[in-house]
């Protein structure tokens, strides 16, 4: 019965081409670092660290880095240790089961931080404007009602995984957005990302946010309708690396050597998937296909379709693994708003930065 | 037979009867509730439970208060006692029929019974996505998620209760020339009664279990649903005031099936 | 010859899959009379009973009945049973009107119809009262009332008093004894008690070991109203009845598990 905390493997794929915001190059000296410097840096023992993340394609820097050899190249042992739910990676991390962790930024793992158990490091998925992520899919029957524009939402029923996700987040920073009442939105919840699909699917409700490989397939067979990017709309952070207070006091010197490899990945990965070309197209080339293998090890194995699901659902990262601090900050304040979050510390003291960029 | 120290002395017959009768205190069973609350409070307020971990029942009790005050009680509850009654009412209705034909008729007895063992061990809550296709995402699902997770333990209570009316007043019942009707309800209906309520008892808490599952789709309100998000924002005190209504909706509604087991089994 | 229900046996044969109970019983109940059906345990009283009164079906025989139903029966073949078989959620006088509901009588008609069966049998001031909360003795007086009420042609009384202890017997076969007689309803009444069967039978049928066949016909030819049990005629057909009984009894008893089986 763990279907009502299933939330979003929104993370499971995203679209896909090259930045826009390029971070700031001097911002950490790690950045510039010559890779044969890091490599020699094994010596000690490894410290083993135990890593929450979601058996999908949105942690896949992680998985270059693991693969790439990266953290062993800077003594960490990481353990991936699997979840089916965004949610529980945080709760794992305050009960003591895992040390860091990579998961959506929602209000049920704001509320978790407020008390002091848990601290943002750095940046993971990030909404963007000119990467297809998240899709705004409207049913149907709504597009034929004049449903054709995310400004055209307001009234209309809208399908959530649960209050406090990030899709709730999404709706109401859209609407803020396009200038209406987010009060209107008639919000649906339906625990999972499924079924958020399904009911737009069946028209039992108008809208809902799917990501793009779940979105374009849907679009295309003529069972529902894009009508717009969150990315367009609302560039912000979908998920980060956080970690515990204890590991920062007792363990910083491991967690920062992790923090280099998990950079060293997301270079790659940018690398790999994240370029794009004159017309905004992605490049495709020898680099990418270098990368994918690494993937299918995690993700899609022994899928013949893998490739083109990973190109597909590949979303974007920001430089250097860098931390949009201040849309932390202001989702936080928007889920303190709407009384989702009720503790009152501070964006500030749930973030660390000194382990890795910020945007 | 000589006693162990072989004086054949005048001593007391040892007592060996007693015990094995437990007595209901209810005061015992209240202090003890209201102890543990205290200690847990104490703990919380000692700073050695974490608010994380357990939030305190002073917290609880605020969360509780809040909702109150603020209308969202009324407003939750209101939307998940209305899906409750017409749940429940549905699925009892519908099993007490399928119970007496099968308690009652040949021809319906092997065929329902078959179709209940088959269907009665099926998780209900596995049933909802299949629900809102058949039903939508609306009421219809959630009535019929409770509807159907009561059903089928009044199915089974009220052939067993019809079963259990003892044969010899049926067949009195005949030797005074009663029609079948009249059998039927003045015996059968009587005499299955108790066997019912029981049946009521059990069928009152799987339609409040069941709520929960029923207002996790699509449910705007309801208490279910109000614990379903709390949870979700691991909003803890909000998560506990939750169940501490959904315990309390089930000791009002416990105390609600004892009340009519007083009225209209007054002759036990 | 008293008016009433005849009620009469023919070549009667039964059997509980190869387990023959009753073989070839021809008996007659005589109209206005009791007749009385003794035996050693698991003789087929009880099964002949159920036979009579069309409950069960013989495997061979037929039970044919004959004279007039007065007006106003409303059940001609009427059991008093020995669990009682009250209705436990209904009130003594709720039990004696069970039979009455939907015969066509009008409310008040039905309502001094219970209050009278409850004075005959010394029940008006517990109309109220639950089965429950009576002791037996009163309890059967509540099925005797319920059976009178409808004003029977046959009584069929199966082992009454068996459920009742000694004293309670004796004070309720009187009573039985009062009320059949100014009733003067046909009645078949079974009990393995020699005792019941002088006090309360016009003829006595004693019936043999399994399989049950009429062993002998006993009749005592004086009023139920005036039997005094401290009579001495009474206790020589007690004796003789216990004589014909009592190797069969003997052999009931060691064969005892086997007839309950």
């Amino acid at each position: 019965m763990d279907t009502n905390n299933k939330t979003p493997p929104l993370l499971a794929g995203r679209g896909w081409g090259e930045g826009a915001s390029a971070p700031d190059p001097t911002r950490r000296a790690i950045l510039a670092l010559p890779l044969a410097a890091l490599a020699a840096t094994h010596a000690r023992a490894a410290e083993p660290i135990r890593l929450g993340l979601l058996h999908t394609l949105s942690p896949a820097p992680f998985y270059i880095a693991q693969e790439r050899g990266y953290f062993a190249a800077e003594g960490v042992d990481v353990t991936f240790r699997f979840f089916q739910a965004a949610q529980p990676i945080a709760a794992a991390a305050v009960a003591g089961d895992i040390d860091v962790g990579v998961t959506a930024l929602t209000g049920g793992f704001f509320n978790l931080a407020e008390t002091g158990a848990l601290k943002v490091i750095g940046g993971a998925l990030h909404e963007e404007r000119g990467y297809e992520g998240s899709a705004i899919l409207v049913s149907n029957a709504a597009f034929a009602a004049g449903v054709t524009a995310p400004a055209k939402l307001a009234g209309r029923s809208f399908a959530i995984t649960q209050y406090g996700s990030s899709f709730h987040y999404m709706v109401g920073r859209i609407a803020q957005a396009e200038g209406f009442d987010p009060a209107s939105v008639h919000l649906r919840v339906v625990q999972t990302v499924p079924n958020m699909v399904a009911a737009v699917q069946s028209g039992q409700v108008d809208a809902t946010i799917a990501i793009a490989s779940m979105a374009r397939p849907l679009a295309a067979s003529g069972q529902g309708h894009i009508v717009g990017w969150v990315g367009d709309i609302v560039p912000y952070q979908i998920t980060a690396v956080f970690t515990t207070p204890a590991m920062i006091d007792k363990r910083a010197d491991a967690l920062r050597r992790f923090a280099r490899a998990y950079a060293r990945g997301v270079a790659d990965y940018r690398a790999a998937f994240l370029r794009l070309d004159a017309a905004g197209k992605p490049i495709v080339d020898a680099t990418t296909d270098a990368a994918i293998p690494l993937l299918t090890k995690y993700v899609f194995t022994g899928d013949p379709a893998a490739r083109a699901k990973i190109l597909g659902g590949v979303g974007y990262y920001d430089a250097g693994g860098a931390l949009d601090a201040k849309d932390v900050a202001a989702q936080l304040d928007w889920f303190r708003k709407q009384g989702l979050v009720k503790g009152d510390l501070p964006a500030s003291a749930i973030i660390d930065t000194g382990f890795l960029p910020v945007r | 037979m000589p006693p162990p120290d072989g004086s054949g002395a005048e001593r007391p017959v040892p007592f060996r009867g007693g015990g094995f009768a437990p007595h209901a205190r209810p005061l015992l069973g209240a202090a003890t509730l209201v102890v543990l609350v205290a200690l847990w409070q104490a703990g919380a307020m000692a700073g050695l439970i974490p608010r994380l971990f357990l939030p305190a029942p002073a917290a609880v009790a605020a969360a509780l208060y809040n909702l109150a005050l603020s209308g969202q009680l009324w407003l939750q509850m209101s939307a998940s006692l209305a899906r409750l009654a017409g749940g429940w009412s549905l699925g009892t209705l519908a099993g007490l029929l399928v119970g007496l034909a099968a308690g009652l008729f040949t021809l319906a007895r092997s065929p329902s019974l078959s179709v209940v063992a088959a269907l009665f061990p099926i998780p209900k809550i596995a049933l909802v996505p299949l629900f809102i296709i058949w039903f939508g995402i609306g009421e219809g699902s959630k009535i019929a998620t409770i509807a159907l997770g009561v059903f089928f333990p009044t199915v089974i209570a009220t052939v067993g209760a019809v079963d259990g009316v003892p044969r010899n007043l049926i067949r009195m019942g005949q030797s005074f020339g009663l029609s079948r009707a009249a059998i039927v309800a003045k015996i059968v209906l009587p005499g299955a009664l108790p066997g019912i309520l029981t049946g009521f008892r059990v069928t009152a808490a799987i339609a409040i279990i069941l709520l929960v599952a029923a207002e996790m789709i699509g449910a705007e309100r309801g208490i279910g649903a109000f614990v379903l998000a709390a949870g979700n924002l691991y909003d803890t005190p909000a998560l506990l005031a939750g169940i501490v209504v959904l315990s309390v909706l089930g000791l009002l509604v416990s105390w609600l099936i004892g009340r009519l087991e007083r009225w209209l089994l007054a002759w036990r | 010859m008293p008016r009433g229900l005849r009620l009469e046996a023919r070549g009667i044969r039964h059997a509980y899959r190869d387990l023959t109970v009753l073989d070839g019983i021809d008996l007659a109940a005589e109209p206005g009379q009791v007749l009385v059906l003794i035996g050693p345990s698991g003789c087929g009283k009880s099964t002949l009973l159920s036979i009579l009164g069309g409950m069960l079906r013989p495997s061979a025989g037929v039970v044919l009945q004959s004279g007039e139903v007065a007006a106003g029966c409303l059940n001609p073949l009427t059991y008093v049973f020995q669990d009682f078989a009250l209705l436990p959620w209904r009130t003594v006088a709720g039990n004696v009107a069970l039979a009455l509901e939907g015969a066509g009588l009008p409310r008040a008609a039905r309502a001094s119809r219970v209050q009278e069966m409850l004075a005959l049998t010394g029940l008006s001031a517990f109309a109220g009262a639950w089965p429950r909360q009576l002791s037996g003795g009163m309890r059967q007086r509540v099925g005797i009332a319920r059976a009178l009420a409808v004003r029977p042609a046959c009584l069929l009384m199966d082992e009454p008093l068996s459920a009742l202890d000694a004293q309670t017997r004796d004070v309720l076969a009187d009573e039985f004894a009062a009320l059949i007689a100014r009733a003067g309803t046909t009645t078949v009444y079974v009990t393995h008690n020699l005792r019941e069967a002088v006090r309360l039978g016009h003829r006595i049928a004693v019936l043999s070991r399994r399989p049950g066949r009429v062993r002998e016909i006993v009749a005592i030819d004086r009023p139920l109203s005036g039997r005094n049990m401290a009579d001495p005629d009474l206790l020589r057909i007690e004796a003789a009845l216990w004589a014909l009984m009592r190797d069969d009894a003997a052999a009931a008893a060691r064969e005892v598990s086997d007839a309950s089986a």
